[in-house]
């Protein structure tokens, strides 16, 4: 976890008493999460009456360090030691490296949720549909006579909003060896999952 | 069943009937590598030389065996439709018995041959997996999230087509059972009865 | 016996059996007991092995589960007499305690150091790997439409796993404005700049046009300010400290720099490029050279960041243009296609057109304006020469007035000046004695402040070292105490855990008081065994006292026998006394055997009566009888197939 100066200026500015108040840095710190994790609460600050008297500049800049804070802190994993040592070089005092720890630590399952969802991936298979038919005849020849799948995997691709199908025939034999595979690949994760 | 002909296809196979077994065995051969590779005008010059007849006669000739031998394997003839249908040709029984061993010997290639033409669509061809396991990415750097990455290739006519897709354990075990319920299918008696009856 | 039983118990529980809570000793221990902890223990040492952990119902079965216990227990090495099946089955404490005594002793010491040993990273990747399968395997499959947006969030343990695709977008980053150095009192933010701050800009987490690209941005520029500041330290550690200007200067130096490198670059291409197209494009050139040159002047200290911003802004400002204009021109069309199109064309026909037209004009224009700047240039250059040659006509005119004006007195005149002159001369001398003595004094207190400066500064120096070397030792400190409290949550648990332990110290003293105790009692049969020697001595001293007076006695009397008869007699009755007290001492001496071989029987029966002979006897007939019933079942089933 690093942090530019200005970054750091910033969050030391949110745990300064003289600039930011102790009775609405706990909001401040709520607020950063709520306005990182939800859409219609990105305004939170502008809207909260709680924070009517306090210079809007210094609570702009304490506001955008502790989403900085929040954010790496999510993105790395930090563990409340690191938080707390970081804080500490930041001149909190105790009360408010243990107040920051309480309101952000249930929050940072959630943030890294919101952060897990940034990426990209191959269309991916949530559910399969299929067909047997009997196969009679076609215009060149009579009496094929047997069983054909139609196989249609449904995905998902980032970025759509519809269930994508992919489809293709196979024969019984084909589909054997399909399952097969697949079920290999099972068979591979059981084993890994026992270890 | 028994092969209904057109006249004009009569007529074109009755100059079959009068040849020696040998030459019929190489119009025979000759038929054969047609279907398999398509018309080549040149050999008709040749034969037609060779035997002294115009090169329209054998040209006919040949297309006629040809249409003989897909029709008999496409609609799957038996041997005794098969020889039934020769004979309302009037074929003697020695020539007979040699269309019979040449459209025995290769129905199974010709109906392949039919059923390469016919419509296809795309099938599965081949599938390869790996599993992965995501550990970091540019904004969450400690995350453990298995995943299954597969490359399934399927075919159309000859075009080969690769799709790289992925998925997670939980949809695997799904796709993997609903697939596996999918080839017992084909084991039931309801399947069974069908592809007995429709024969 | 007590302690040893008490330590067996607690060892036994320790590793995992099932014991009563009020069970102390080895006596209150059953058969099924014994059974179970041995297998238990056995367990423990060899760690595989297949045996049953409870006793048995069938009789068969538990005479062989007892013989393979005595075979494991002899295969560890045990030598105290011969182990059978009956020493589990028919106990008797003695022999239990000392088997449990052996077992407990080869229990595996360090069960519980072992398993707080550290594991690597690899493995403790794999074994997060292998349960986070396990998790996602164990759960039942959900149809996509159930899930938001693929993702699923599990209760226990709590969690979320991705199962779709669709939550998924790209990293997005955007740029994002902070203020800045808005808290420090050192420096300064202009006016506007801290309205702008106050009233206008939006806060972080509104800043993006989608909220979704917020934490990419934010992380971006957090990266890109870390980056920057390394950039920098590196360049200032590298090249600033030589160059022995401020940071300030350093910074402004090189931004002049950059500057005009890029000016001179634009001028050179500049030149390169003719033709009257470019005439245009290099008026506007000229105009951005001279911006840039205000730019350096009054924005010097500005870094890159906030200049980048700048021009984006510019840049976004001119999309949003071309977008509502686009906007605009689509609202106004709804009328049929073609309408549109052949309306659209005649449009663009006529507009093209005027467009010609106007350019022409413009073009026109243009060439009258520069005609008319080129004549105007000329004209203003033609009177500048013409005013300057007026100022100079008046100047010299006015000298020659004023020399004309001295000619009459031309005599006095020139002594006047000269006088003038004189007067003159020696004020500027006396001046400049006057700057002199003025000057000493303070160029040396120049130079004394000077020297004080710059001892001050040193001194400020020095006292900055001092803060930065007390801001390390405090952070060291910090961390010390950090890593102290660490130790000691770590103490604190793992004295924890001790305490569970039957407390070390206990133990230790009393097996100091037994020992204490038997040595003790060794004196004491020191003691004794010394006793009973100087007892025997003495026994032995007085036997040969009394032999020797008896012969000496006898002797004396044999002689007087032959001449008295009454001494005869008295002769007599003295072996008769002798004989009558060695039969005395002998019965005596048969007691104290009898006496003792008491005592031995009497031990033994104790030793017998500890055995639960009777019991167990009993015992061994109930399962004789039972066995003799298996057998018979088991016949009778034989005979009925």
């Amino acid at each position: 976890m690093e942090f530019g100066p200005q970054v750091l200026e910033n969050i030391a500015l949110a745990g300064d008493a003289a600039h930011i108040p102790d009775k609405i840095f706990a909001k401040l710190v709520t607020c950063a999460c709520q306005g990182v994790l939800n859409e219609d609460q990105r305004n939170i600050v502008e809207e909260n009456p709680a924070f009517k008297d306090t210079n809007k500049a210094v609570l702009k800049a304490a506001f955008s360090g502790l989403v900085t804070l929040i954010i790496e802190a999510a993105k790395h994993d930090s563990s409340d030691q690191n938080i707390s040592s970081l804080l500490e070089e930041c001149k909190y005092t105790a009360d408010k490296i243990n107040e920051f720890s309480k309101i952000f630590l249930p929050q940072k399952p959630h943030i890294q949720l919101l952060l897990g969802k940034i990426g990209f991936s191959f269309p991916h298979i949530v559910d399969v549909d299929w067909r047997l038919d009997y196969y009679i005849k076609n215009n060149n020849v009579e009496k094929v006579n047997s069983g054909v799948y139609l196989i249609s995997l449904k995905t998902e691709i980032p970025g759509e909003h519809e269930l994508k199908d992919f489809q293709f025939s196979c024969t019984v034999e084909q589909l054997q060896d399909l399952v097969g595979k697949l079920r290999d690949a099972t068979k591979c994760m059981e084993r890994i999952a026992q270890v | 069943m028994l092969l209904v002909y057109e006249d004009s296809h009569k007529e074109h196979l009755s100059f079959l009937t009068d040849l020696e077994t040998e030459v019929l065995k190489e119009f025979g051969r000759i038929s054969l590598n047609f279907i398999r590779k398509g018309i080549n005008p040149k050999i008709f010059q040749g034969a037609a030389q060779k035997l002294g007849v115009p090169v329209e006669t054998v040209q006919h000739g040949v297309e006629g065996l040809m249409y003989l031998l897909i029709e008999g394997s496409r609609f799957l003839l038996n041997e005794v439709d098969f020889q039934d249908s020769l004979m309302t040709l009037g074929f003697s029984e020695e020539t007979r018995s040699t269309l019979l061993e040449l459209y025995l010997e290769h129905r199974r290639e010709v109906r392949q041959i039919l059923d390469d033409m016919s419509l296809d669509l795309p099938h599965y061809h081949n599938l390869e997996w790996r599993f992965d396991v995501q550990l970091a990415s540019r904004s969450l750097r400690h995350q453990v999230a298995p995943l299954v990455l597969l490359k399934l290739q399927t075919k159309d006519d000859e075009a080969k087509k690769t799709t790289l897709l992925q998925t997670d354990p939980v949809n695997l075990v799904h796709v993997t059972h609903v697939l596996e319920e999918a080839l017992q299918e084909m084991k039931s008696g309801y399947f069974r009865r069908i592809a007995r009856n429709i024969k | 016996m007590e302690e040893v039983d008490r330590i067996i118990v607690h060892s036994l529980r320790s590793i995992g059996c099932d014991l009563e809570d009020d069970v102390q000793s080895l006596r209150q221990f059953t058969t099924e007991v014994i059974v179970s902890t041995v297998v238990r223990c056995l367990k423990v040492i060899l760690g595989d092995i297949d045996l049953p952990s409870s006793l048995p119902p069938g009789m068969s079965a538990r005479f062989r589960l007892g013989a393979s216990l005595a075979n494991h227990v002899q295969d560890l090495g045990y030598k105290g007499g011969d182990l059978g099946y009956q020493t589990f089955l028919y106990s008797n404490e003695t022999e239990i305690r000392k088997i449990f005594m052996f077992l407990v002793e080869k229990l595996p010491k360090d069960t519980s150091q072992t398993a707080d040993e550290p594991m690597g990273s690899s493995v403790l990747l794999h074994r997060a790997i292998s349960t986070e399968l396990g998790y996602q395997l164990s759960l039942a499959w959900l149809p996509p439409y159930l899930k938001d947006k693929g993702v699923r969030t599990r209760t226990r343990p709590p969690g979320w796993q991705r199962e779709g695709a669709f939550c998924l977008h790209h990293f997005r980053g955007r740029h994002i404005s902070t203020p800045r150095s808005v808290g420090s009192l050192t420096v300064k933010i202009p006016k506007e700049l801290r309205s702008y701050y106050t009233n206008h800009l939006p806060y972080v987490t509104n800043q993006t046009s989608l909220h979704r690209d917020t934490a990419p941005s934010v992380m971006e520029t957090n990266v890109l300010e870390v980056a920057s500041h390394q950039e920098w330290e590196n360049e200032w550690n590298q090249l600033g400290l030589a160059s022995r200007l401020t940071q300030q200067e350093f910074k402004r130096r090189k931004h002049e720099r950059l500057m005009k490198m890029v000016k001179e670059r634009l001028q050179q291409d500049s030149q390169h490029q003719n033709g009257p197209d470019s005439r245009a494009a290099a008026s506007d050139l000229q105009q951005i050279l001279s911006n840039i040159e205000a730019q350096s002047k009054n924005t010097g200290l500005r870094s890159k960041g906030s200049r980048f911003a700048h021009t984006e802004k510019l840049q976004y400002a001119a999309d949003e243009d071309k977008a509502m204009t686009q906007v605009g021109a689509n609202v106004a069309t709804k009328d049929t296609e073609e309408e549109q199109e052949k309306k659209r064309q005649e449009e663009q026909e006529r507009l093209r057109s005027e467009l010609a037209n106007i350019t022409s004009d413009l073009e026109k224009l243009e060439l009258e304006v520069r005609k008319f700047t080129a004549g105007r240039q000329k004209m203003e250059e033609i009177i500048a020469s013409e005013t300057k040659a007026i100022v100079e006509k008046k100047d010299t005119f006015s000298v020659k007035k004023r020399t004309l004006d001295l000619l009459p007195q031309a005599e006095d005149n020139i002594a006047k000046l000269q006088a003038i002159v004189d007067a003159s001369r020696q004020r500027l001398a006396n001046l400049a004695k006057q700057w002199e003595a003025h000057r000493d004094p303070l160029l040396e207190q120049y130079r004394q402040l000077g020297d004080l400066n710059s001892k001050r500064e040193s001194e400020a120096q020095k006292k900055l070292e001092e803060i930065k070397q007390f801001r390390e030792r405090m952070k060291e400190t910090a961390d010390d105490t950090r890593r102290k409290d660490e130790l000691y949550k770590q103490l604190i648990s793992e004295y924890e855990r001790m305490t569970k332990d039957v407390n070390r110290s206990a133990y230790t003293r009393k097996i100091m008081e037994i020992v204490a105790n038997i040595k003790k009692q060794k004196q004491e049969i020191d003691k004794i065994l010394v006793d009973t020697k100087s007892v025997q001595k003495e026994i032995n001293l007085l036997t040969g006292k009394l032999d020797r007076t008896f012969a000496v006695t006898d002797e004396l009397i044999f002689r007087d026998a032959k001449r008295d008869e009454s001494v005869k007699k008295a002769y007599r009755l003295l072996a008769a006394l002798h004989e009558n007290f060695e039969q005395l001492i002998q019965t005596v001496q048969d007691t104290g055997v009898v006496m003792r071989e008491i005592k031995d029987l009497e031990e033994q029966i104790e030793t017998e009566s500890n055995k639960k002979i009777l019991s167990n006897l009993e015992k061994i007939s109930a399962d004789l009888q039972q066995m003799k019933k298996e057998n018979s079942g088991l016949l009778a089933k034989v005979k009925g197939k």
